[in-house]
């Protein structure tokens, strides 16, 4: 039987989600590796610093975890939206960092911040809608907008000024089909941690456009620079506000799919506008977080020490100070800022200082092929011919990295 | 803050129109606006027939050694980073094993994509499938979840009837006649959720060969496989799968008990490589790609959930079942105004018809469910739910002594409402 008689076809709205990822770029990049080399991959390219023994979790969410499985209480389904002790422990957990408290009620458990970012997307879709996210972001955005039919126009954060948002940019994308803008602090890729001033005025503009924030705080907590971490929900009384947040990157454990939704909206404006019933209904039709790691997240938010936290941060600022010390020295990098948060930071290929390199891509395949070392082009996060740098991996790992970086490009350095 | 303004503030973003009516008809949803009937001062236990989750039943409860093979994966460190998207090698291999022993053909780990439960590998071969003007073949009476996803993705949706006096089989004539150059696929759900039937090989082998006939894939919601205990032994669908395509959907929730574990796959069953071809394994891919994964310490566990799991642990669970199903075919018999046409054969439920002739002052199934909730505390899915207004959907899957009180709740309350003679 030929191919013109089987009737089914691809969702090719899905083809054109799927481009929007990160994991495709690096299997691309990947696959440049010489297997002959013996020395071990340093990988940069990738938001998972578990892998390394130095980034193990606290004992305290292991053992949560490992309780509530041999309880034999939860093995059944959880209610929709999130078991209620979950839902009532992250209220608490985010509440701590906000002038008003969070009910059970404004938190939907998720599974990981990846479903947080379908569910919502999924709930604001509506004909002819578009939304604001920035760039350099993160893929998975677009590729749910595109999913959902959501048109999507990017604002520019801004390299000269800390990577702020373009305000004045923002305004000219606006128009009254504009639903929210997305922001993702601390920053991935960008590793700047906003300031408080500086979320002040996205909830003012975002107030004068009539559009809701979706604050991606995946990394919240993360920050070892000079600016301290500020939840945006803390302007929830100036426009309302959708927090994404997860368990993953604070507490190190991205493959246990724990993530959430908490609405900053103390003047009930999602309720009135069909947001809240529309996120329950998105999760509906939905699948869930596992019902023990739900059932585990009270004993993790409350028991985890802060010498966790502490050992964590210390790390990450060794990697983060490294890295940046040795890029600056590396002449085919330009526009390099200091991380001042999360486990990146974005860096600009100076072409005038290589030769025989076409573009971010081409940096990363051979950088990978000559040297073992996996970064991530720019490309897929919105700006060509930049890399993203993961530093947080082992310090004594990430220094051979960082050396092999240096000699690939010193051995492609133009010699004029 | 709006010093003292009155002027309402406007605001650009709604909630999407479309997600309105997709969730009201999931059965979960129907379960909880019955709970809301129950009477608070009847102080007997709530008797629930109407889930499809005995996991808090002590006599449900799984083996130990899926609770080992969790607790051993998360404590060894190894599975706390992401995992590949389509899963982790040693569970895919584990999951084409374990299937392979009842296929014809070996199934590779290749073609093993794991899920977050059956739901998400439903969720995955719709989206995959919803090209603008596609349309899919749904069985009605069916389970919900595949319309209301189908809906959320813009997937026509047309049905087919399970015939209650062939044993629930596939109505093959209407197959034919409702597919036309836009349907993509046909879903079977076998073991049958909602009415615990298990086809026969014969029948599968029509099926596959009418798909085949009308270019269209099978899509067999195997969720309930192995929980068979009557006359007709559990066939997979792969096993037909060159004669059509087949994707085959399932998970570790409903043999093992343990749906809040959320670990499921999708598996191509497809000799001839045709969804190759037509880019179906890409697609799948690419969904999972942008989608959220199962845990990765879940994943770790496969292997050993799948590989070690005793005998005597799936006989005891299928006793079970079958005792309860025996109990309740019986039971029914005895029950005015409700008849059962096909005893249960499979999977944890069984349709009943209710003869509103002679029962009195009951509107419908959803009338019988929520005045039975109030009057018995006892909560039944309406048909309605499920496709098949004035039947009902029985549990059966829960403690002995507990199904026993139901059935007895339920004959007075039939009893009560009968017409007087």
């Amino acid at each position: 039987m030929g191919t013109k008689e089987w009737k089914f076809r691809e969702n090719r709205n899905l083809r054109t989600a799927a481009t929007f990822s990160i994991k495709r770029v690096l299997d691309d990049v990947n696959r440049n590796l010489d297997r002959s080399d013996g020395r071990p991959i340093i990988p940069l390219s990738h938001g998972d610093p578990s892998s390394f023994s130095c980034f193990r979790t606290t004992q305290v969410a292991e053992d949560a975890v490992v309780d509530a499985l041999r309880s034999a209480k939860f093995n059944g389904y959880a209610p929709k939206g999130g078991a209620l002790q979950a839902r009532r422990s992250i209220a608490e957990y985010l509440s701590r960092n906000l002038p008003y408290k969070l009910s059970p009620d404004d938190v939907y458990v998720t599974l990981g911040a990846k479903q947080a970012i379908e569910v919502v997307l999924s709930a604001l879709s509506r004909p002819g809608a578009n939304i604001l996210l920035p760039r350099p972001g993160y893929p998975v955005y677009e590729a749910h907008a595109v999913l959902n039919h959501l048109e999507v126009r990017h604002f520019d954060l801004l390299q000269e000024k800390d990577w702020e948002v373009d305000l004045n940019g923002l305004e000219t994308l606006v128009d009254d089909k504009t639903v929210a803008m997305v922001i993702i602090n601390p920053g991935n890729p960008c590793g700047n941690v906003f300031t408080r001033d500086h979320l002040q005025k996205i909830a003012e503009t975002a107030r004068r456009m009539g559009i809701l924030v979706i604050a991606d705080e995946a990394y919240a907590h993360l920050t070892f620079g000079s600016n301290s971490y500020v939840s945006m929900g803390v302007f929830g009384n100036l426009a309302p506000v959708l927090t994404l947040g997860t368990l993953s990157k604070r507490w190190l454990v991205p493959g246990w799919r724990l993530g959430w939704i908490a609405r900053s909206d103390p003047d009930g404006i999602f309720e009135e506008h069909g947001v809240v019933e529309c996120i329950k209904r998105s999760l509906i039709t939905n699948t869930e977080a596992a019902t023990f790691i739900q059932a585990a997240v009270p004993q993790i938010l409350e028991n985890t020490t802060d010498d966790f936290f502490v050992q964590t941060i210390n790390i990450l600022q060794e990697d983060a100070d490294m890295c940046y010390k040795w890029l600056k020295d590396i002449p085919c990098f330009t526009c390099l800022q200091k991380p001042q948060g999360s486990l990146f930071l974005m860096v600009k290929l100076d072409f005038s200082q290589l030769q025989g390199i076409n573009d971010d891509m081409d940096f990363c395949s051979k950088l990978a092929k000559e040297e073992s070392v996996l970064l991530l082009p720019g490309f897929v996060l919105g700006l060509k011919n930049w890399i993203r740098v993961t530093f947080a991996i082992e310090p004594s790992a990430l220094e051979e990295g960082l050396a092999r970086i240096k000699a690939f490009c010193m051995r492609h350095a133009n010699k004029q | 803050m709006e010093n003292g303004s009155t002027k309402k503030k406007k605001w650009a973003f709604q909630g999407n129109p479309e997600l309105n009516t997709a969730s009201e008809i999931t059965i979960r949803a129907v379960l909880a606006m019955l709970k809301t009937h129950l009477n608070q001062s009847d102080s007997r236990p709530v008797i629930p027939l109407g889930h499809g989750d005995p996991s808090s039943f002590s006599c449900f409860r799984t083996s130990p050694i899926a609770e080992d093979a969790i607790a051993n994966a998360l404590r060894s460190a190894k599975f706390t980073g992401y995992s590949p998207t389509v899963g982790v090698l040693p569970a895919r291999r584990a999951v084409a094993e374990y299937l392979s022993q009842d296929l014809p053909n070996r199934i590779s780990p290749d073609d093993v994509f794991l899920t977050v439960g059956c739901t998400q590998a439903i969720q995955t071969i719709i989206t995959v499938l919803a090209d603008s003007k596609a349309n899919i073949l749904l069985p009605k009476p069916g389970y919900p979840y595949y319309e209301a996803f189908a809906q959320s993705c813009h997937l026509e949706v047309r049905h087919f009837d399970l015939l209650p006096d062939k044993d629930w089989e596939v109505d093959l004539v209407a197959v034919e006649a409702l597919a036309d150059e836009n349907t993509a696929a046909m879903v079977i759900i076998n073991p049958g959720n909602p009415c615990g039937n298990v086809f026969t090989f014969q029948h599968l082998q029509k099926v596959a060969e009418t798909a085949r006939k009308l270019g269209i894939l099978v899509i067999a919601d195997e969720v309930y496989g192995h929980i068979a205990f009557g006359k007709n032994p559990f066939v997979p669908m792969g096993v037909f799968g060159s004669i059509t395509p087949v994707i085959t959907l399932g998970s570790i929730s409903k043999r093992w008990i343990v749906p809040g574990w959320r670990l499921g796959w999708l598996i191509i069953n497809d000799p001839n490589g045709v969804l190759k071809k037509h880019r179906i394994i890409e697609c799948i891919t690419q969904y999972l790609n942008i989608s959220s994964d199962p845990p990765t310490f879940i994943q770790g566990a496969v292997p050993d959930i799948l590989g070690k799991t005793k005998e005597d642990f799936f006989l005891k669970i299928i006793n079970t079942i079958k005792e309860a199903a025996n109990s309740c075919y019986e039971g029914i018999q005895d029950i005015p105004g409700v008849i059962c046409p096909s005893e249960p054969e499979g999977s944890m439920f069984v349709m009943v018809k209710l003869d509103l002739s002679i029962l009195e002052n009951i509107k419908d199934d959803l009338d019988f469910c929520v005045k039975l909730a109030k009057e018995e505390s006892i909560i039944i899915l309406p048909g309605i739910s499920v496709g098949l207004k004035n039947w009902l959907r029985l549990t059966f899957a829960i403690e002995p002594s507990s199904l026993e009180d139901g059935i007895k709740r339920i004959k007075a309350f039939c009893r009560r409402h009968s017409k007087k003679a």
